[in-house]
């Protein structure tokens, strides 16, 4: 089963997309090679719900991470490569020879390009292949790999009594017109399905190198994930990955203590908070590096989060209503017994405050009956917290301090324990001399 | 003095919408020539604040209505005159000897540009001068309009102008560049007063033809500071399809109007049809109602549609505390139009009562302007009740039926606590769903760390 979220979540945290400016993806895309990039696409695509998977290629980068590798690979070379091993040949070796020495005499006759360019295709291929070998002995040598079946697949390849023409080939720079036609036929045909593999290996080295490269740079840290019987996701420090100077908060939920109500002012770094999180979240499940120390977390089945609801206020009634469907969605989701985390940030804001006290006590007093789910839910209308503290009890209450020097607010964005007390609206009022105005 | 408003009103009451969108202007812009959508846009931005001018443009575009005058003149004619007096360049004068055979045979090919549109713009003015000569005799009868039609009869009788209504049939070249300097150079302006004033006439006719489509009525002017500030019957908005009409009288002692109602009741629409009534009233024009009378103010302020700047960093409460002080600023030298819709929805209910009530409670001191305020606060209201004596309570009911609410769209006197956030999420069985869910009840706590 696939990790369950939705086009809005992936827009609201950024995550996918190529072209977009600061997206989680373009943060990570760091890769050499096209192959590499549709890798890292895919992994972004696809987030995994088996904690093992997940702690498996988590352990693969952080063996990358430490060992700071460069990728060996001369990306012209990789690309001559490319088209040769895409194009085939066939599977008889005479008949090989036969077209081989057929373009030779084309490019005698009348200068034909096409034998230049096989040739060029081989030896770029024979290169690539000799550059890979001692990437593969010099890693192996010096430590051990993780638990890795590709990487075992091809060290199995290079001691393969049908790789040993490369020990001779590698050190050829001109062969000859049989030979050519040989090491043609058995890389085009008997190991065609082989240097598949090998070009997937490069791509997969690629992408471990190109995040481990800016996990390394931006200090980030490896999660460790537990399998989704247990609840828990705990950090002592989550921030937002593509901030310079992101605040780090430590995080702490669990069964007990599965909900997250968020109080402060709206400048306080409510929806930055719950971004770090819900990045963390997805990071995490893929197995990749995340903006947070010493995560921790069970596999939950899928993420929602509701956090640039546009902010439309026009749409007035509308507004209100599609953030109603897509708290009918999540809810539905929820109720069909699946081990989400949900994220919303500031629910029914489109509609009065009185309208969206009640509605995000009402939604939220049933949300929080499901404990194997988190849930984080941040609101202004700080009352609401006060009503949900008498009648449940598996509510943690933490807000965003904005602390006034004068007349000037300051915003630490520390996460502090408890309910905002920022009543700054009348303060404000008086600070800006409104009244005194009027009269 | 100006009357006065901004960015925010303009949007909010969508008087001149966006890129081609519905707006209030283009209800009214009906004109042929693009000079009169000019004019029009013109009165449209600057409303009037004397009485004495709003009721004398209303006279005019009144009579005007009355009698159903059409504009009599041809577009194209404007288009092609325009481009010509445009070119204030001397030396494109035409010559009037130099008639070589080359010029001659160039001409009988194809002639230049220029030319071309120089015999074209004389050919349109001239039958402008003579089509208004025609005209101006029947504006002349018309309150409010005889200084205009003296003035273009003083233009069009010029002995200058004699030699364009001598020249009959297909015109010389030597004719047309005695009428270019004439017309582009000497006359110039005497010409573009003229066409000024044909421009003026077009906005004037175009306003008239929609308020006679519409049925708008004009509205009567009273000096400012009088004590009854607004009486308007059978409001709506121009915009809405079907719009329900609804009525208010404002006075000296109630000039406070405390509105409340249910999101879908109508408070947002009632709030712009009046905003609209107004700012239309100010500038002279006829407004989507029965009867309007109003006291002249000195500006209009409305606050329905704020937007929020989040990308900036700025809360919506933010915003709306600095649209309150500059309302608050502008209240300090000037009675105003005031409306607020929804005051205070990016805070918490704390504060938004606290601030309702003093932000209320501070305007109703200010007996010579009008504010409309909109809140789901009705606690507010019995405060403010006691508080003051010059508010109105005003509210747009709800009636449900069953679990589907309906709106009446009629204003009725008094506060109701109508809302129905919560059934629409109980129509979505949102918490029924929640509720007979599939909930684990795991019991496993504590878990293990692998390292």
């Amino acid at each position: 089963m696939s990790f369950i979220t939705d086009k809005q979540t992936l827009d609201d945290l950024n995550i996918t997309g190529k072209f977009k400016q600061h997206s989680i993806f373009s943060l990570f895309n760091d890769t050499k090679t096209s192959g590499g990039e549709k890798l890292l696409e895919q992994l972004f695509l696809h987030p995994l719900t088996d904690a093992a998977a997940i702690n498996s290629r988590s352990q693969v980068l952080q063996f990358f991470h430490q060992r700071a590798l460069v990728f060996p690979f001369n990306i012209e070379i990789l690309q001559e490569a490319e088209t040769y091993l895409s194009a085939g040949t066939s599977g008889a070796y005479p008949i090989v020879a036969l077209g081989l020495l057929q373009k030779r005499i084309l490019q005698l006759a009348i200068r034909d390009e096409q034998f230049e360019q096989l040739k060029k295709g081989v030896l770029a291929t024979i290169k690539l292949l000799a550059t890979l070998q001692d990437f593969v002995e010099q890693t192996a040598k010096e430590s051990n790999w993780p638990a890795m079946e590709q990487f075992d697949t091809i060290k199995q390849l290079f001691s393969d009594h049908r790789m040993k023409w490369l020990q001779e080939a590698r050190n050829q720079s001109s062969p000859a017109l049989l030979q050519l036609a040989r090491y043609d036929h058995i890389m085009r045909h008997v190991l065609r399905d082989e240097m598949e593999a090998v070009l997937q290996f490069i791509y997969h080295l690629d992408v471990y190198i190109a995040v481990t490269n800016v996990a390394r740079a931006r200090n980030f840290h490896y999660a460790q994930a537990l399998p989704n019987e247990q609840a828990v996701f705990r950090t002592t420090a989550l921030w937002h990955p593509a901030l310079e100077k992101a605040v780090a908060n430590p995080l702490h939920l669990h069964e007990e203590q599965n909900v997250l109500f968020l109080t402060g002012a709206n400048m306080a770094g409510k929806s930055t908070f719950m971004k770090s999180l819900g990045i963390a979240v997805y990071l995490a499940h893929m197995g990749f590096p995340v903006a947070a120390k010493d995560l921790v977390f069970s596999v939950r089945d899928g993420l929602y989060t509701s956090i640039n609801v546009s902010d439309n206020l026009n749409l007035g009634y509308s507004h209100f209503y599609a953030e109603v469907l897509r708290v009918k969605k999540v809810a539905e989701e929820v109720a069909s017994g699946k081990d989400l985390v949900v994220i919303f940030d500031e629910l029914f804001k489109g509609t009065n405050v009185k309208d969206a006290y009640d509605a995000t006590l009402a939604v939220t007093q049933e949300f929080v009956a499901y404990r194997n789910s988190f849930f984080v839910i941040s609101t202004h209308i700080i009352e609401v917290g006060e009503t949900l503290r008498e009648t449940c009890n598996n509510l943690q209450f933490s807000y965003l301090p904005t602390i006034m020097e004068g007349s000037v607010p300051r915003y630490p964005y520390t996460l502090t324990p408890g309910i905002s007390n920022d009543r700054h609206g009348m303060l404000i009022i008086q600070n800006e001399k409104i009244l005194e105005m009027i009269q | 003095m100006i009357f006065t408003t901004d960015k925010q009103t303009l949007e909010d009451l969508n008087i001149f919408g966006k890129h081609g969108g519905d707006s209030i202007y283009n209800i009214f812009n009906r004109c042929i020539t693009r000079g009169g959508a000019a004019v029009l846009e013109e009165m449209f931005r600057y409303p009037l604040a004397s009485h004495e001018a709003i009721n004398k443009r209303v006279s005019i575009i009144q009579s005007l209505a009355q009698r159903n005058l059409s504009f009599p003149f041809k577009g194209s004619d404007f288009d092609a005159a325009d481009t010509y007096l445009a070119n204030t360049d001397e030396r494109s004068k035409l010559v009037q000897h130099e008639q070589s055979m080359a010029r001659k045979l160039t001409n009988m090919i194809a002639m230049d540009i220029d030319t071309q549109l120089i015999y074209k713009g004389v050919e349109s003015l001239m039958a402008l001068m003579k089509k208004a000569q025609e005209f101006v005799n029947e504006l002349n009868s018309i309150d409010g309009l005889h200084e205009t039609s003296t003035e273009m009869l003083a233009i069009l009788n010029d002995p200058a102008f004699a030699a364009v209504y001598q020249h009959k049939g297909k015109l010389s070249h030597a004719q047309i560049a005695e009428l270019d300097v004439i017309l582009r150079f000497q006359q110039r302006t005497a010409v573009e007063k003229l066409l000024r004033h044909i421009f003026y006439l077009d906005a004037y006719l175009s306003i008239a033809r929609v308020a006679s489509e519409r049925r708008f009525a004009f509205a009567q002017a009273l000096p400012a500071e009088s004590h009854d500030l607004l009486r308007l019957q059978g409001v709506y908005h121009p915009l809405v399809k079907n719009a329900v009409p609804n009525n208010i009288h404002i006075t000296a002692d109630n000039n406070v109007i405390f509105l409340t109602g249910a999101n879908m009741a109508g408070k947002s629409t009632f709030m712009k049809s009046v905003s609209i009534a107004m700012y239309l009233a100010h500038a002279g024009f006829p407004v989507a109602a029965q009867q309007m009378q109003f006291a002249v103010l000195d500006g209009a302020y409305t606050t329905i549609n704020l937007p929020d700047n989040l990308g900036m960093g700025a809360s919506h409460f933010y915003a709306e505390v600095l649209r309150l002080k500059k309302v608050a600023q502008e209240l300090s030298s000037k009675n105003l139009f005031v409306v607020f819709d929804e005051l205070f929805r990016g805070t918490n209910v704390k504060d938004a009562y606290e601030a309702t009530i003093a932000v209320t409670t501070a305007f109703a001191k200010k007996k010579k302007s009008i504010f409309v305020i909109s809140t789901h606060i009705i606690e507010a209201g019995s405060v403010l009740k006691e508080n003051c004596n010059n508010i109105q309570f005003v509210y747009l009911p709800t009636r449900m039926k069953g679990n589907t609410p309906e709106y009446t769209y009629t204003l009725e006197q008094g506060i109701t606590a109508d809302r129905h956030g919560m059934v629409i999420i109980n129509n979505e069985k949102i918490l029924d769903i929640l509720r007979n869910g599939k909930k684990k009840s795991t019991t496993t706590t504590g878990y293990e760390l692998h390292h």
